[in-house]
């Protein structure tokens, strides 16, 4: 288990991080999101140690990480960073020897990796001369060559044209089986919502909901319904108690409604001929903007 | 603690063989600089000797009438004294002697032992043989014509000469020496600058890239710093011995100079000094890179920098061309800053006494230290930030809480 507990960061008077836990289990995939300057990066960097939290600690399976430990860890920063002049197979190589590998074992780990991710032909080439997309592949092997036993990624979903991210998906969701944590931010959240077992939403440096989409469903406390009534006024539900109107068109209304449905629903024959009544599941979506608005 | 002691170095030693072989094998500019820096040094050595190809050890001197002729013979004679040779020749007329100056055939003529004429200046050394000659060949008439005794005259005006009696050992080597000093001001003074800017350079090019941020997730920024000081170091230091021993074979194989005795010891002193110079100043260069984002706003970090080496620089250049041991270079081959490029002159010339060779160690080994560990503490303070400039006193105070010891 990779447990955050605590987190608090600021930069002269401005606090990125305010007390931010949250847990991420052994072969999960974790999505991190929330909006831009919300402390995503600063949360990453800390747990890769690249920087050093005010307050609060990170600690896996049970001990606080040290620096040894987190040469075992995969990242890969927002701003991708590669020498531009090395080479492909030998910069992989050397990131590999960094965090630990044997000579030997460096040199097969690059090939894998560089294999699998579909630039072998370009191993021998400058990382300038290769495309954007071919980059953030090298990237991305250079965040896996160790085999590290945590990945934290960070938006390694943006840039890439939608084969690019069938690959990655593919490779994450593997390391994911092996029992790795994976820890990854990203703005599209319909693809976070497909591929994560489990979110953190963040805003303001502050965790506003942790845990799998159905528990974030089930915690918002009030569930969403669509209803649809023939021939009567679209504000029957006005006025209803614990009912909150979310939206009104053609003659169909979504509600937000706490306690019993099915008073609601009476209300609904009351006013006319039902046609449609059905629960909604809110997508991460509405749930992040609802979070962040709250 | 020994596990992750040994992990640090093998951190640093990985990056500075990174270093090593990505600029060495894998960049041609290494071998371009070093082929460039050869052919200076060998123009250096050589162009003197082939400017010199007419020395002036051999002058051709022209006799015009016989007034002339005595001042002739005692030019001979006494110009041999002092290893030059003179070459007279007789041409028919003056109009002769002074088209033959005119054409170069002659460097001096003669002309009925009252006048000289020389193209423009005549060569000093050669006039004032003349001169002397003249005063000679006068006074010899003079003599005889008062009827003195022939051998009287001679011993008169050509005593034997008159032993020297040195009080201090002489150095049969003096000028080798300070060839070689003078040289190894220039090749110290164009490594250093040329590898301390490589530094910040470098350390620029990991900032702008991002790659330091996925570095420091597998090290800390002092072993990234330490990599990166000591690769680039190693590459300095290995091109400097590669110049140094060719270019000191070509200049002994070509008799420009003679090997002292002690060549190995300048060699030794020489790379010794590049290696305090280098650890002084690379460090600050690499704070330089650290507290800019863009390779574009590091030449205005690194100014201040360069000019104190650049002055630096002039100080030991001025005192190898003064040749003697002026109290500027005795004074600044205390100071840290000055001391790499004056203290190996010094050495080599056989100027420095022991102590102050020892003395001026310990000073700069002591201010090393304390400009590494500022500089560690600028550098970690300023590696991750982007954008604008950082300023010094704020890479200063967040210094400190980069996990520079290793906590969690």
């Amino acid at each position: 288990m990779l447990e955050l507990q605590g987190l608090t960061r600021r930069y002269g008077d401005v606090v990125a991080l305010d007390d931010l836990s949250f847990t991420v289990r052994e072969g999960q995939m974790f999505g991190f999101v929330g909006p831009n300057g919300a402390g995503k990066t600063t949360t990453m960097r800390i747990v890769l140690g690249v920087l050093e939290p005010d307050q609060g600690e990170v600690r896996w399976r049970g001990r606080p990480v040290d620096a040894e430990t987190r040469r075992r860890f995969g990242y890969m920063p927002e701003e991708r960073g590669l020498y531009p002049k090395m080479r492909v197979r030998d910069q992989l190589e050397y990131f590999a020897r960094l965090h630990g590998l044997s000579t030997e074992d460096a040199a097969s780990a690059a090939g894998y990796w560089i294999e699998r991710l579909g630039v072998a032909d370009r191993a021998g080439d400058r990382v300038e001369q290769l495309s954007l997309g071919n980059q953030q592949r090298v990237q991305l092997a250079a965040a896996l060559v160790h085999n590290p036993e945590v990945l934290v990624l960070d938006e390694p979903f943006s840039g890439l044209d939608p084969v690019g991210v069938d690959v990655l998906a593919e490779v994450l969701a593997d390391r994911a089986a092996d029992g790795i944590p994976v820890i990854f931010s990203s703005h599209q959240l319909e693809l976070v919502e497909r591929l994560c077992e489990a979110v953190a939403i963040i805003n303001r440096g502050r965790l506003v909901a942790s845990g799998t989409v159905e528990e974030l469903r089930a915690s918002g406390g009030e569930r969403r319904y669509q209803v649809e009534v023939a021939d009567a006024p679209t504000d029957w539900a006005t006025g209803l108690e614990g009912v909150t109107v979310l939206e009104k068109h053609n003659g169909r209304v979504v509600l937000a409604v706490e306690g019993d449905e099915q008073r609601v629903l009476d209300a609904a024959r009351a006013a006319g001929r039902v046609t449609l009544f059905s629960a909604v599941q809110p997508s991460l979506t509405q749930l992040f903007r609802q979070a962040v608005q709250e | 603690m020994r596990a992750s002691q040994m992990r640090t170095f093998d951190g640093i030693r990985l990056m500075a063989r990174r270093e090593l072989v990505e600029r060495t094998r894998r960049d041609r500019s290494f071998l371009i600089s070093t082929l460039v820096t050869l052919a200076i040094l060998l123009a250096i050595i050589f162009v003197p000797k082939l400017l010199g190809a007419n020395d002036p050890t051999e002058f051709d001197v022209g006799l015009v009438g016989a007034a002339s002729q005595p001042i002739g013979q005692v030019l001979t004679a006494q110009a041999d004294g002092a290893g030059i040779r003179i070459n007279l020749q007789q041409p028919a007329s003056a109009a002769d002697a002074e088209a033959a100056v005119r054409d170069g055939k002659l460097d001096l003529a003669v002309v009925d032992g009252r006048e000289l004429v020389a193209k423009a200046e005549p060569d000093e050394q050669l006039s004032l043989l003349v001169q002397a000659a003249s005063r000679a060949a006068r006074a010899q008439q003079t003599l005889q014509s008062a009827g003195v005794d022939q051998a009287e005259i001679q011993a008169a005006l050509a005593p034997p000469p008159l032993p020297v009696r040195s009080l201090e050992p002489v150095d049969e080597d003096a000028r080798s020496k300070r060839t070689i000093a003078t040289v190894a001001v220039f090749l110290l003074y164009g490594q250093l600058i040329g590898y301390c800017f490589a530094v910040a350079m470098g350390v620029v090019e990991e900032k702008s890239t991002r790659v330091v941020e996925v570095l420091l997730a597998a090290v800390r920024p002092v072993q990234l710093l330490a990599g990166k000081i000591i690769g680039v170091g190693l590459v300095g230091l290995i091109q400097l011995a590669i110049i140094g021993v060719i270019g000191l074979a070509v200049a002994v194989a070509s008799n420009t100079i003679t090997l002292p005795p002690d060549a190995t010891g300048t060699i030794g002193s020489v790379l010794l000094w590049f290696l305090l110079g280098y650890a002084f100043y690379s460090s600050m260069f690499a704070v330089a890179g650290a507290i800019v984002s863009r390779q574009e706003e590091l030449q205005n970090t690194a100014t201040p920098l360069n000019l104190l080496m650049i002055a630096s620089f002039f100080i030991a250049f001025s005192s190898s061309v003064s040749g003697g041991d002026t109290t500027l270079a005795k004074v600044s081959s205390f100071l840290p800053p000055v001391a790499p490029l004056v203290m190996p002159l010094r050495i080599a010339s056989g100027n420095a006494a022991p102590w102050e060779i020892a003395l001026s160690l310990v000073i700069m080994l002591v201010s090393i230290v304390a400009v590494v560990l500022l500089a560690a503490r600028l550098y970690e303070g300023a590696i991750l930030r982007t954008g604008a400039r950082v300023k010094l006193s704020d890479a200063w105070r967040s210094g400190r809480r980069q996990p520079a010891t290793g906590r969690a």
